[in-house]
């Protein structure tokens, strides 16, 4: 198997690939690795944080389990829109078969998708909507449920305060379709005894741990009675939820995604906070697998996943304990999330490279 | 008086306190008015939990507002700000890998960086006479650079002793308020009663002059690109305790208001006098400002044009002039015109 890399991320990718080949060779082989070669690139819009390591890694591991994919490479676009462009022209240009993409700039991409897929690759853009019709500007969008995490939180919510109560919802740049999109989900499943205190549709956060703060601070202050919090990122929450002992009261409950520094946080504090309930759902890193299952099987000629969307399911429930308790790895990194289907171990040498 | 001797130079200074004390009037009167608003409207945004929960980001605004301040004294911009706080939050983040004993090497390999980033600063603008802004900018796309090698993008968890130092308090006064207060003294007292603090301001009033009388400009513009980087590496180390689990590029949002806080304290852009105690207090303006928008919970577009509009209203105040009787003297001896005639 050749391995090629256009940044240092995909030395790490390239290891695990290789590792996890020589591990699964005599293994079978899953039904969307088709018998024809193919190349394939995975190209992210912004590389720069511990979920996206953590992501790349296991689109890697995943392009791994399929011997017919005989190079492999990863371009970060580091945040830069043109740059994503060019590397997904790049990559096309080069006669890669296959382009796994993480359009971050949305409909800006969609263009280049486009001409990639008019010169004979295979496109499958992930998780963030770029616009278009699949068979026509790209092969197969391979998008995930924001719906049904505000659905699973809905209910978690209903079913720890039966009666109602205060709801206060956190998500990142304003107008963002994911936060959106829970909102809508969640709506879906609380009625009208359930208020939102935020401006609507939620409290501007940016996904930024200070301003995180700084917003739950004023939130805190202004509102005697919060019951649950409701935050899509939940590992920016760590710092921030220190603020409820400023102001002398326990930590409410909290709805949202996992991850390992959450985990620790609520296992060192809910003893001393009486109302810190945890539910969480899964960061979503494994969206990646099944997109590169889409690409592979298109690409090879084998057979396509059933899943036509990722649904990232519930993880940790410290009420009920199902289907997991609350997880914490003190002796790996916080930034690793446990939800994924990658080892803690191996997103430890991924996010510690 | 552009063509005044170096004998003039009392005549300046004794024209500045009209300066000092419109800076801090205005700001101080804008900071009473918001606190009337709070009052009124959202007394919960002054409550005491809410002040302990916002203050230590003032604080670190007002740290990075007083290097900025600093820079924008000797006539220059550090855009590099947003790279010195980041690259410090990284290094002190990275190293110790929530380690508590390694802490202590990481905050000395921080700010032996910051050294560096600040000696490199003023080199191209002191030496190789580079615009600021051109300057700052490259040198600042030159630490992330840095941030991405150390980091990859990613910094580690925070460890668990500084998340204590930076979080903690004292007497219920927030540790990141006393380090703010510390550095606030610091540079009040080494620029309003030292030599060398007077000379500084003096040679930011005028470089020519300034040279003239046989003062290096290079040394003092050496001097606040160097004191800058140390302050941002303080607030990015303040930082990386505070937020527990920071990004890479927490500084980039300190960019804008560092400039904003130290025009609203009422030092010129043009350069000469610093206002460090009218800086700080701008900071808790703005800091107080945001806490107001949330509590009001006014929609975020709300919140974001509502800052513009008493941003733009506190930098405008700085340029109306009243008429004066000594309108001729006035402006014979306003610093910023003055500073015009010998830029140009």
């Amino acid at each position: 198997m050749k391995l090629s890399s256009l940044k240092g991320q995909t030395a790490l990718a390239a290891a695990l690939m290789t590792l996890t080949i020589a591990g699964s060779a005599q293994a079978e082989t899953p039904s969307w690795c088709g018998p024809n070669k193919a190349s394939l690139a995975l190209l992210d819009g912004y590389g720069g944080n511990s979920w996206r390591l953590v992501t790349t890694a296991s689109g890697a591991a995943e392009a791994a389990l399929c011997p017919s994919i005989t190079d492999y490479q990863y371009a970060d676009g580091q945040g830069n829109t043109q740059k994503a462009i060019s590397d997904i022209k790049g990559m096309a240009a080069k006669g890669v078969n296959a382009l796994v993409v993480f359009g971050d700039a949305g409909p800006a991409v969609l263009p280049a998708l486009k001409s990639a897929f008019g010169a004979g690759a295979v496109v499958v853009p992930y998780r963030v909507v770029v616009g278009g019709e699949e068979g026509k500007d790209y092969t197969k969008f391979v998008g995930s449920s924001f719906v049904d995490d505000g659905i699973s939180w809905g209910n978690w919510i209903k079913s720890i305060l039966p009666d109602g109560g205060n709801v206060l919802f956190l998500s990142g740049p304003a107008g963002n379709s994911q936060g959106t999109d829970e909102l809508a989900g969640m709506k879906q499943i609380l009625d009208d005894k359930y208020v939102f205190i935020n401006p609507a549709p939620f409290d501007v956060t940016n996904w930024d741990p200070a301003l995180t703060q700084q917003v739950l601070s004023a939130e805190i202050a202004k509102n005697e009675k919060i019951d649950v919090i409701v935050s899509d990122f939940g590992p920016s929450l760590v710092g921030a939820l220190a603020t409820f002992a400023k102001f002398n009261r326990s930590i409410p409950a909290i709805a949202t995604s996992d991850g390992n520094s959450l985990g620790c946080f609520w296992e060192d504090n809910h003893e001393a906070n009486p109302d810190f309930k945890l539910f969480t759902v899964a960061t979503g890193n494994d969206n990646v697998r099944l997109a590169v299952q889409w690409a592979v099987a298109a690409a090879t000629g084998g057979t396509p996943p059933a899943d036509k969307i990722f649904k990232a399911p519930v993880f940790e429930d410290s009420v009920s304990g199902k289907p997991s308790a609350v997880q914490c790895r003190k002796d790996l990194p916080g930034s690793i999330y446990l939800s994924a289907v990658m080892s803690g171990d191996d997103q430890a040498k991924a996010v510690n490279k | 008086m552009s063509a005044s001797p170096p004998s003039s130079f009392p005549t300046s200074v004794k024209a500045l306190p009209r300066g000092l004390a419109k800076g801090f009037v205005t700001v101080v009167v804008a900071m009473v008015i918001l606190v009337v608003l709070c009052l009124s409207f959202a007394p919960s945004s002054i409550s005491a939990g809410a002040l302990a929960g916002s203050l230590p980001f003032a604080s670190v605004l007002a740290i990075v507002g007083l290097g900025q301040m600093l820079v924008v004294q000797q006539g220059g911009f550090d855009l590099s700000v947003a790279g010195g706080v980041s690259l410090s939050v990284v290094l002190v983040t990275h190293y110790p890998a929530g380690d508590d004993a390694q802490l202590l090497p990481a905050i000395l390999i921080a700010l032996a960086c910051a050294l560096v980033i600040g000696v490199i600063n003023s080199l191209l603008v002191g030496y190789l006479r580079l615009n600021a802004i051109v300057a700052t900018i490259g040198v600042n796309a030159l630490i992330y650079g840095g941030v991405f090698a150390v980091s990859g993008g990613v910094p580690r968890i925070t460890t668990s002793l500084l998340a204590s130092i930076a979080g903690g308090n004292h007497f219920g006064i927030g540790n990141a308020v006393v380090f703010a207060l510390f550095a606030l003294i610091v540079v009040a007292v080494a620029m309003k009663k030292t030599t060398l603090g007077r000379r500084f301001e003096a040679v930011g009033a005028s470089p020519p002059l300034a040279a003239t009388i046989g003062l290096s400009v290079r040394r003092y513009q050496m001097m606040a690109y160097v004191s800058a980087q140390l302050l941002y590496c303080l607030a990015g180390i303040l930082i990386a305790g505070l937020t527990t689990q920071p990004t890479a590029f927490q500084g980039d949002p300190l960019l804008l208001p560092s400039v904003a806080v130290v025009v609203l304290g009422g030092t010129s852009l043009l350069g000469g006098r610093g206002f460090p105690v009218s800086t700080v207090i701008a900071a808790l303006f703005l800091n107080q400002l945001s806490q107001f928008a949330y509590a009001v919970g006014v929609p975020y577009s709300a919140q974001t044009i509502i800052q513009a509009l008493a941003l733009g209203f506190g930098i405008g105040i700085h340029s109306i002039r009243l008429p004066n009787k000594n309108k001729k003297l006035t402006k014979q001896s306003n610093p910023e015109e003055t500073n015009e005639t010998f830029v140009s």
